[in-house]
């Protein structure tokens, strides 16, 4: 996949340091630190199941609800982290071959769209968590209150906002001449 | 609903051909149209959320975490000292052996351009000394590297299999497997021709392995996809569960038996993997509002009927959507290609009653062309970075296997059966 190319690219970061747009300040550390362990929790939840399964023949499999949830939180934290690396899958076909000065325009653009989009995924995402809480909606698999999971999407899509802002930032700094 | 469509389609490609995240330049056309055409703003956050939270989908960053432990693990390595010795020093070995350790990777990680990596930097030195020409090396392992998503396990089927729900992830696993051997067969062919005629690979330069030993060492590799197909076969296991059964199993033979992982290898292992999924299922979760939009509208119907009608002749327009699908190929991975185009191809492919499950396997075939196709294939690119060579430099040989490929392909959509015998022998 195209990412994974440009994943190892920056493992060997140019000559221009850490100063960069693709640099954040704010570490992106803590995002992985978060994703990484909603992959562990995922793993450990379904290979319990397994053995619970195997062993007693009871299945929990009403795990499978919190196990999707953290897939979601995982995707979250993990494309926020991507944001700030600028690791996304992309067609850079057409664009690497503009003039910088342009490209570096148009990524600005892209951004600010991305940006909007967040933002739209954030703010409705309230209303959505505050349909929840008040019709008391409780989730179908272990019939806890269904607001503990919608509450993620406004949060995790604000932070996403915060690292797509963070790029903009940086990209309206780094000045092409 | 003609401006939706227009806003739809247009927005989108615009977007996306000025270098747009893919996943933002979905959501953002999607979330345009729910906006100008009144659909329903809070279908925005709702499908970004229902877009995702699909168990089956569980199965994706699972596999792509357990293909990660493996190559870390030193499972590569270990299965190329194994057929080496298996094959032995003859013209073509080297060459042969490459194929079949990408195939049998690809059994266990569900993505071509990590298993290219992975046997380009174990093989290409030793290739280079038996005189393999570095370009060729490149081409080669690139191609190999590509059958992973046919192989199974196969992100591309799991992904296929959630937007195609009549066709199961069983059913497309065991229709993978026959194509995917085709296409390994394909490789080997133009090897054995291309190193008798010129020569490569005849003086052997490293001493001879034992067959024993090696095998010895490869055996806990080679267990791996045992584990995961036999699972998944006798039915104890769903996709999701066989995943983390062989991450389990990975992390076992990575820290205990081959000690070849630390516990923080772990947790980067962990990291990387979480972020590959993240960017491949941040796409998924937007394309749920694009989708949305696009069927409350009537937009992807209105589309596939357009096309049924420039042409009625079932074969011109499979030719066609190879095609398209065969430049998409070069520009996108899988996954994403699935979600641009599947909601229009499959109205098509209903219209003409094709089988679903052979449908996604010749999908699926043409991506993996595309991703060894120059000048953007994104297997090419990361085994031409490791051998230290252009992508030019690779044309010469890499046309011989994207024509073999394309071969291997024109049989399985010229004989569906190829594809759809061993799901239905199973009773998928």
């Amino acid at each position: 996949m195209a990412h994974r190319s440009r994943l190892s690219m920056n493992e060997h970061p140019d000559q221009a340091g850490h100063s960069g747009p693709d640099h954040p300040r704010i570490p992106v550390g803590i995002e992985e630190f978060f994703a990484a362990l909603a992959m562990a929790l995922i793993c450990l939840i379904t290979f319990a199941n397994v053995l619970v399964r195997y062993f007693t023949d009871e299945s929990f499999a009403f795990t499978e609800e919190f196990s999707v949830f953290l897939m979601v939180v995982l995707t979250f934290f993990g494309a926020s982290a991507a944001f700030a690396k600028n690791v996304h899958i992309r067609v850079s076909f057409f664009v690497d071959k503009l003039k910088p000065a342009l490209a570096h325009k148009i990524e600005i653009g892209v951004m600010m769209i991305a940006l909007v989009l967040f933002a739209i995924i954030a703010g409705y995402g309230v209303r959505l968590l505050l349909d929840d809480w008040n019709y008391e909606t409780t989730s179908p698999g272990i019939g806890i209150p269904q607001w503990i999971y919608t509450l993620w999407l406004p949060l995790l899509a604000a932070l996403i906002d915060l690292r797509i802002a963070g790029r903009l930032v940086r990209l309206l700094r780094h000045k092409i001449s | 609903m003609l401006i939706g469509s227009l806003i739809l389609f247009l927005g989108f490609t615009v977007l996306l051909l000025l270098g747009a995240p893919l996943g933002v330049a979905l959501g953002a056309a999607g979330t345009a149209v729910i906006l100008t055409e009144g659909l329903g703003i809070m279908s925005v956050p709702t499908n970004v959320y229902a877009g995702l939270a699909k168990y089956p989908l569980l199965a994706l960053p699972v596999f792509i975490l357990a293909g990660m432990i493996f190559e870390r693990a030193g499972v590569a390595l270990r299965i190329v000292n194994f057929t080496s010795a298996l094959v032995g020093n003859r013209r073509g070995g080297q060459g042969i052996v490459a194929v079949l350790v990408c195939m049998l990777l690809g059994g266990m990680s569900g993505s071509g351009p990590a298993d290219a990596a992975a046997v380009a930097m174990v093989m290409i030195p030793g290739m280079a000394k038996q005189g393999y020409p570095r370009a060729f090396s490149a081409s080669l392992i690139a191609a190999a590297g590509s059958t992973a998503i046919l192989i199974p396990p196969s992100i591309a089927f799991i992904v296929y299999s959630i937007l195609v729900p009549t066709a199961s992830v069983p059913a497309l696993f065991a229709a993978g497997f026959i194509p995917g051997m085709l296409a390994g067969l394909a490789l080997i062919i133009p090897v054995l021709y291309l190193s008798l005629r010129e020569g490569w690979g005849a003086q052997s330069v490293e001493e001879k392995i034992p067959v024993w030993q090696s095998f010895k060492e490869a055996s806990w590799g080679l267990l791996a996809p045992v584990i995961i197909l036999g699972g998944l076969r006798s039915g104890v296991f769903t996709p999701t569960e066989a995943a983390v059964v062989a991450v389990f199993y990975g992390l076992f033979v990575g820290l205990v038996v081959y000690r070849s992982l630390s516990w923080r290898d772990v947790y980067n292992v962990l990291v990387v993997s979480a972020e590959i999924s993240a960017v491949v299922m941040i796409i998924i979760s937007l394309a749920g509002v694009f989708a949305h939009a696009g069927s409350t509208l009537g937009a992807f119907d209105a589309f596939a009927h357009t096309l049924i009608g420039i042409t009625s002749a079932e074969w011109l327009m499979l030719a066609m959507i190879m095609i398209m699908l065969l430049i998409a190929g070069m520009l996108l991975d899988a996954v994403s290609i699935f979600l641009v185009f599947l909601p229009i191809l499959i109205p098509i492919a209903n219209a003409f009653h094709w089988d679903l499950v052979w449908f996604g396997v010749l999908m699926t075939m043409n991506m993996a062309i595309g991703q060894f196709t120059p000048p953007m294939a994104v297997n090419l690119m990361v085994t031409s970075r490791i051998a230290g060579i252009s992508i030019e430099s690779t044309v010469q040989w890499v046309m011989w296997f994207v024509v073999s490929m394309l071969l291997a392909l024109t049989l399985v959509a010229a004989m569906p059966q190829l594809a759809l015998w061993l799901p239905q022998t199973l009773g998928y």
